[in-house]
């Protein structure tokens, strides 16, 4: 069953006995591939001849979504976890990255409809602050990092074919139905006092983006330096 | 002549290959090489690029669809 | 056939299509995705409001009815929940995402069904996923909807969930190696 021991190299160099044990031929999946592309397409271009544009809209965004996700192996859970963890934080960078970019995207777009006197879209987002943010999203931080993936992770991984995260998707759900069912005594003992703060509302538009891109710069900093502390100090 | 440890990393969730390569690597002498098989794609981005920031020599070997070998040289 | 081998040698195949990307490159293409959606769709990324919807669905198919519950009260939630899934967007954006994923996965020939290993595996995923949609319904949303877009949309709000999420981040951390490995 070909356990030939034999010193090899692997291709940059590295000598190792290449313990060459049953490689499976590789099969080539391109063409699955290329049906999965198919697929894709075809479904949006079904659902806007048959529900709508904004379904197949929302099909599209969530496609590119997962696709941007897998091929870059962006992994929001990784960005909080890493820094204590294994003391890495080019996830976090990243992730305080893409803060930056969508702040200056959202806020051009959601100034431009304020002058001109529209309906600010994406303002849904802009939540109460009360004791039920502290403590859904702590236990969130708890459940992602046991879990394995956050909400974007978890589906992301369903596509890759773990397991694990199937699973823990169908908990997901149930525990989003738990949270519902009691949201409604969150909300009544702690979300009503809550203030949305939005914070164009409280620094003006230029001042909110500034600052927010400062703190971002910031954090960013303190990421890097926090990695190379890390890494110099496991010099053994 | 140097050690050569083979790490089955299957099926871990992430981040476990890359604690347990942390671990196996802790116990091994310079020029040791650690073989970890791995078949989660983040554990086979984050590993090597652990192990670069850590001075290691590194290198990938796709073994089959899905499936990596994450080929650590001990340096220091 | 000959062909498929061939796309695997060549460069821009393994550039764009194989190896993996950088973080950098992925941080900035989610971030233009999310202000397309702003801009297209009026409203930024979302994932866990819409697994409470499918929870609904589900918990209808076996007989339930969350018609009195306060989180479904609104006209709006109410016609959502009475359209079904396969009129709602949020369901569409979701199975895209796993849709998304896959065919990056088979196109890079990367995808491989890893079945759960351990008894710990499974404990994880429960524990994990239970904590992680309530904990989400509290607070308004996920590390998508109340941190990413939540921060974007220069929301307080996105940043106060950042500081709990990171906390909450290091004791699973603990829990993690501790219970779970």
């Amino acid at each position: 069953m070909g356990d030939e021991q034999q010193t090899a190299q692997s291709e940059g160099g590295i000598k190792r006995s290449s313990r060459t044990r049953t490689r499976k031929k590789k099969k080539n999946q391109i063409p699955l591939g290329i049906i999965a592309l198919l697929f894709v397409v075809a479904v949006g271009i079904i659902l806007a001849m048959t529900v709508g544009g904004n379904v197949a809209l929302f099909w599209m965004l969530g496609s590119s979504f997962g696709f941007i996700l897998q091929r870059s192996r962006f992994c929001f859970t990784a960005s909080m976890r890493d820094p204590y963890l294994t003391g890495s934080t080019s996830l976090t960078k990243a992730v305080l990255i893409a803060f930056a970019v969508t702040t200056v995207g959202f806020a051009a777009i959601k100034y431009g409809a304020f002058i001109k006197g529209l309906p600010i879209p994406g303002q849904s987002y802009v939540v109460p602050i009360s004791l039920a943010t502290a403590v859904g999203s702590f236990m969130f931080g708890i459940g992602m990092v046991i879990a394995g993936g956050c909400a974007s992770g978890t589906l992301m991984r369903v596509g890759e074919g773990f397991g694990m995260q199937m699973l823990s998707l169908f908990f997901f759900i149930v525990g989003s139905l738990l949270g519902a069912a009691h949201f409604g005594w969150w909300k009544l003992n702690f979300i009503v006092r809550g203030p949305k703060v939005f914070l164009p509302d409280v620094f003006g538009w230029v001042g909110a983006v500034v600052l927010q891109l400062l703190i971002i710069a910031l954090l960013w900093i303190a990421a890097d330096k926090w990695a190379k502390r890390k890494s110099s100090s496991s010099d053994h | 002549m140097s050690k050569e440890v083979e790490l089955d990393c299957l099926g871990e969730a992430c981040p476990v290959p890359l604690i347990k390569a942390e671990k196996a690597l802790e116990g091994m002498d310079v020029g040791d090489v650690l073989i970890c098989q791995i078949d989660h794609s983040c554990a086979m981005k984050n590993v090597p690029e652990w192990a670069r920031e850590q001075g290691h020599n590194v290198e990938v070997e796709e073994v089959d669809d899905g499936e990596w070998e994450v080929i650590i040289e001990k340096v220091k | 056939m000959k062909i498929f081998d061939k796309i695997k040698t060549d460069p821009y195949y393994k550039v764009w299509l194989k190896d993996a990307w950088p973080y950098v490159t992925g941080a900035i293409l989610l971030s233009v995705f999310q202000i397309v959606s702003l801009a297209s769709a009026g409203t930024p990324w979302g994932v866990s409001g819409t697994l409470a919807d499918w929870g609904a669905w589900l918990y209808q198919l076996v007989g339930g009815s969350v018609d009195k519950w306060y989180y479904f009260a609104s006209d709006a939630a109410q016609a959502k929940l009475a359209a079904g899934p396969l009129k709602d967007p949020g369901t569409f954006r979701n199975l895209g995402l796993i849709a998304g994923a896959l065919f990056a996965a088979l196109i890079a020939s990367g995808f491989k069904f890893k079945k759960i290993k351990t008894w710990r595996q499974v404990a994880a995923a429960v524990l994990g996923g239970l904590l992680m949609g309530y904990g989400a319904r509290i607070a308004f949303g996920c590390n998508i909807g109340a941190l990413f877009s939540g921060i974007a949309s220069m929301s307080l709000s996105g940043w106060v969930y950042a500081v709990f999420l990171f906390l909450g981040a290091i004791v699973g951390s603990k829990l993690l190696v501790k219970y779970f490995m």
